[in-house]
């Protein structure tokens, strides 16, 4: 593959290799070091990776393999397409965000990103109001964070983003599992854990080529 | 007389613009796309759309996103002719 590297996310200091489905058919992904962070990244052609299903898909997919990775790594997510000529302007960005990235590892140890997305049947009108109610109730303690995310289809009753401790995750399982029970006629969709993409906020604004 | 022409003419030329422009936003609505593209992967996710009718869907809305935005820009620049 080329010169160029494209980072996933950041997390502690740490050597992790593995191999993977990675962006632009990236097979590799492994870390680079700054002080007391590491970004975990693989080798691409191009600073500009195209944005296809297949790259979102590979983005995301290294993410989760790091989040199992010998038992479980915290990550502070990159959002998509951050790819860098070489190591030194990598760790030029390191150095510069690295109290932001510091900041947010400290609030995201431990923790996992699980999506709940709720919907109505197919051209019925469900009680937004009363599903999200039910929602507060059944998950509200079992978060750390939420977040309410963009409502994009009219079928779409609830569509949150939570941050989760680590071992609260078989209790939000349950907690969604008596849900569906309850809600026969929603359909619901639960994901990850993901890297939480949605309870952290660097802006990466240093120059990148 | 051309000046009295066009001192009638020109409120209605506004408001006549700004109908288009609207007719415009509405017809290249460049959000509702993009939902609509969100919606069509939630439902190929969920079991209730065929990967080729996904598949199918996606290239249109692209399309039809792509022609948005270009209408867009083109309208920002004042280059778009809306037919009445």
């Amino acid at each position: 593959m080329g010169s160029a590297l494209y980072a996933y996310g950041v997390l502690e200091q740490e050597d992790v290799e593995f191999e993977t489905d990675g962006i632009d058919g990236a097979e590799r992904a492994y870390t680079v070091d700054y002080r007391t962070l590491s970004a975990l990244v693989s080798e691409i052609d191009t600073v500009e990776p195209g944005m296809s299903d297949e790259n979102a898909r590979a983005h995301s997919e290294v993410l989760k393999q790091l989040l199992r990775y010998d038992g479980g790594r915290t990550v502070v997510p990159m959002q998509y397409g951050m790819a860098f000529k070489n190591e030194r302007t990598l760790k030029r960005v390191l150095r510069e965000s690295r109290p932001a990235f510091r900041r947010a590892l400290r609030e995201v140890e431990g923790k996992v990103e699980l999506g709940l997305k709720v919907l109505s049947e197919a051209d019925a009108t469900g009680d937004g109001d009363a599903v999200r109610a039910a929602v507060d109730e059944r998950f509200g303690e079992l978060a750390v964070g939420v977040s309410e995310d963009d409502r994009f289809s009219d079928r779409l009753l609830v569509n949150r983003s939570f941050l989760v401790d680590r071992d609260d995750r078989d209790a939000f399982d349950d907690a969604v599992g008596e849900f569906e029970d309850d809600h026969g006629e929603l359909t619901v969709q639960y994901t990850g854990p993901w890297a939480p993409y949605h309870f952290v906020d660097i802006d990466i604004g240093a120059r990148r080529a | 007389m051309i000046l009295v022409d066009d001192l009638f003419a020109r409120p209605f030329l506004s408001i006549l613009d700004a109908v288009r422009t609207l007719a415009v936003e509405e017809l290249y609505d460049v959000e509702r796309i993009r939902d609509d593209l969100k919606e069509n992967r939630l439902l190929y996710e969920l079991g209730e759309r065929s990967e080729d009718r996904y598949r199918e869907r996606k290239w249109e809305l692209e399309m039809e996103l792509d022609a948005a935005e270009r209408a867009r820009e083109q309208l920002r620049s004042k280059s778009i002719e809306v037919r009445g």
